[in-house]
């Protein structure tokens, strides 16, 4: 028995740790819409932000009579972070809830994993976070769109403002999972031809999601001494990364920092002054990136209602429900190939300004805000000064050049 | 070589800490036999209230007074309520339990601390950094690593030298004979979780200005503390101090030398400890 103790308390443990439970509601007659972000663990913050925005616009469009006189419904499921979970509540909203459409997906993870089974489940889903190029690249099909920036976007602006600098040796710390390797990946790509005299260094680091300690990381990219550092990490692990990165001096090196998602809200949030002034961060959404009286609306709406500066899971899930209602209305009916027809091609306003949603690989060509943080005594948190906005065109690699193939 | 010299500097302060938080669930487990699975929640809970402490009295060092008791009153409680009931019953009844204590309060600092991240600042007199093999280390961590050894010595001496810490050590030889003798085992038990407890929240105020504070924070903690406890040999105390060790310096060499594995070497190492010494390096028979 002795023995079968250990063996035992890590079989529970395992299964304890797999078995979770989801949350659900219930109506008819409506545009039904399903929604997966990840609601536990570390990274609950995403699916609580996605879930606000969404829920804001949801509520806005109801109150002024819905969309072709009817009323839109949101189901929301947890995610876990972790793909067969996000596929099960997937299918369960399809196939239990009857969902007419999906707006979702945080991780890159997780929507390689749900992507390819969209065609059996035959519909729609708009990704509003998850980044990764093969979502409209490799694994394209009809049913998934995307209207958030992905990283060829984000990197392809960090690319952009590396080559500016007088950096030529770059390390990368990212984290190690499709997402970081991409990013570095890309980023080496784009660099190289931007500045052919750019060098990537050997020493890279790739700490798993959710390290505890990143001071060996740290040590071992200041020893090796490059000019810039392209970071990668996001959410709480960057929070880590950046208080464990301040106390050993990592910033007052000599070396440039670019941060692809430093701007997120939550993250500046959290860091509050200790997020170091006068480094590059890039963001899929800034608050302060445009003045259109529609961004106007959707910051202070969003701040009356949730009390902070809007996040930018928050505002892509906000405009997947309205690109979800532009494209209904354009093609006057719910009916599934309908709308994907009508959102191919589609342009949208949104808060993030205008968005266009590519016909060849279904995604979305908006503007790309990178930026210098700065301290403001106007903001609890860092913003950007300067700012640096892309258009989306120029950022964007041509659809040949995606590997998508359109089914 | 200095990068060698720093990274080992690096993977003792981080064993350090690693120490704290293991040797509350090596002593639980030790003398109560019982594997507490929310050990990290009250580890996380501990980084909630050192916040809360710092936003309303603005001083860490109140937080790192206060947070581990309230902690460890919670642990009290607990044990009180609803673990006593299942003493002498499986294993898997403890934890099942101990899991939905976890559920409880990873669920419950999200109603009330909300799903984001927050942060604390070290106090003043830790935040600095001090020169060591010309490189700036910061004060902070070799701050844990002197805490982790004095906790050590304190824990020694108060399980060594002291009737309540022998009639411990006693009662987790023999219950039986302990209560024979006229201990009050279940008033001891109590006791002996408010430490475990106590001890999970000091680890987590003292991780607090290291890291984000967030839902389920704990959840990755526990594993390596478990390996850390299973490594050194559940329930010994040398053993948490040396596992915890070992597994720090593995992790920050591992980043060094062998990046492409280190995120397996924890794994490889519980592996062939249980191969080769099932019951932990210092494990008793």
């Amino acid at each position: 028995m002795k023995k079968g103790w250990i063996a035992g308390v890590m079989a529970w443990a395992l299964a304890l740790l797999l078995v979770m439970p989801g949350q659900g509601m219930a109506s008819k007659g409506k545009i039904k819409i399903g929604s997966v972000y990840i609601f536990s663990g570390f990274a609950a913050t995403y699916g609580q932000f996605a879930k606000q925005g969404l829920l804001l616009a949801v509520d806005e469009i109801n109150k002024s009579g819905g969309i072709l006189g009817k009323n839109l419904e949101v189901y929301f499921e947890d995610s876990h972070a972790k793909p067969p979970i996000a596929l099960r509540a997937i299918r369960k909203l399809v196939y239990e809830k009857h969902v007419d459409f999906l707006i979702g997906l945080d991780s890159s993870g997780v929507a390689k994993g749900v992507v390819p089974y969209l065609k059996e489940l035959k519909v729609p889903l708009i990704i509003t976070h998850a980044a990764t190029p093969d979502v409209t690249g490799s694994q394209c099909n009809r049913y998934t769109f995307r209207v958030s920036v992905n990283i060829n976007q984000n990197v392809m602006a960090a690319a952009k403002i590396a080559a500016k600098t007088k950096a030529i040796k770059w390390t990368t710390v990212g984290p190690d999972y499709a997402f970081g390797h991409q990013s570095w990946e890309y980023f080496q790509k784009y660099l190289s031809k931007l500045n052919p005299k750019a060098r990537f260094m050997k020493t890279v680091a790739f700490p798993k999601i959710a390290t505890e300690d990143y001071s060996p990381y740290i040590t071992s990219i200041m020893a090796a001494k490059p000019d810039g550092v392209f970071i990668s990490l996001w959410s709480g692990d960057l929070v880590n990364f950046v208080k464990q990165a301040n106390k050993m001096g990592f910033f007052k090196q000599k070396f440039t920092v670019l941060m692809s998602l430093g701007a997120a809200t939550e993250v500046l949030y959290a860091l509050k002054d200790q997020m170091p002034t006068g480094i590059w961060v890039g963001t899929r959404y800034w608050f302060l990136a445009n003045n259109t009286p529609l961004n106007k609306h959707f910051v202070e709406a969003y701040k009356a209602r949730y009390g902070v500066y809007p996040s930018y899971n928050a505002q892509n899930a906000y405009s997947a429900v309205y690109a979800l209602k532009a494209a209904i209305e354009k093609a006057g009916t719910t009916e599934k190939m309908a709308v994907i027809k009508a959102l191919e091609g589609l342009t949208f306003e949104a808060p993030a300004g205008k968005i266009y949603i590519r016909p060849q690989d279904h995604q979305g060509i908006l503007n790309v805000t990178w930026g210098r943080t700065a301290a403001d005594p106007n903001y609890p948190i860092r913003i950007l000064k300067p700012m640096i906005i892309f258009n989306g065109a120029e950022v964007t690699p041509k659809a040949e050049e995606t590997g998508c193939k359109m089914q | 070589m200095e990068t060698l010299l720093i990274n080992a500097l690096n993977g003792f302060c981080y064993g350090m800490l690693l120490f704290i938080i293991s040797i509350g669930l090596t002593i639980i487990f030790g003398v109560m036999g019982v594997l507490n699975f929310a050990h990290g929640s009250f580890y996380m809970l501990g980084a909630y209230l050192c916040f809360q402490v710092v936003s309303s009295l603005h001083s860490f060092w109140l937080g790192l007074l206060i947070a581990p008791f309230l902690v460890g009153l919670l642990g009290l409680a607990t044990e009180a309520a609803f673990l006593r009931p299942l003493y002498g019953r499986d294993a898997s009844y403890q934890l099942l339990l101990t899991f939905g204590i976890l559920l409880i309060l990873d669920d419950g600092v999200k109603l009330i601390w909300g799903a984001g991240y927050h942060s604390v600042e070290p106090p003043r007199l830790l935040s600095g950094t001090i020169p060591i093999l010309g490189n700036t280390y910061p004060i902070y961590s070799i701050f844990i690593a002197i805490l982790g050894p004095i906790t050590a010595l304190a824990l020694w001496l108060f399980f060594h030298k002291t009737s309540w810490g022998k009639m411990i050590r006693a009662a987790a030889m023999d219950r039986e004979m302990a209560s024979a003798i006229g201990i009050n085992v279940p008033l001891l038990f109590t006791t002996v979780f408010f430490l475990g407890t106590f001890l999970a929240g000091m680890a987590g105020v003292l991780a607090a200005p290291l890291r984000a504070i967030g839902p389920a924070m704990g959840d990755n903690i526990i594993i390596a503390a478990f390996i850390v406890v299973v490594v050194g040999g559940l329930g010994s105390f040398k053993g948490a101090f040396i596992g915890a060790i070992i597994l720090g310096l593995m992790d920050a060499l591992g980043i060094q030398f062998v990046p492409q594995i280190q995120m397996a070497l924890p794994y490889l190492i519980l592996a062939l400890v249980l191969l080769v010494r099932p019951k932990g390096l210092f494990g008793k028979e």
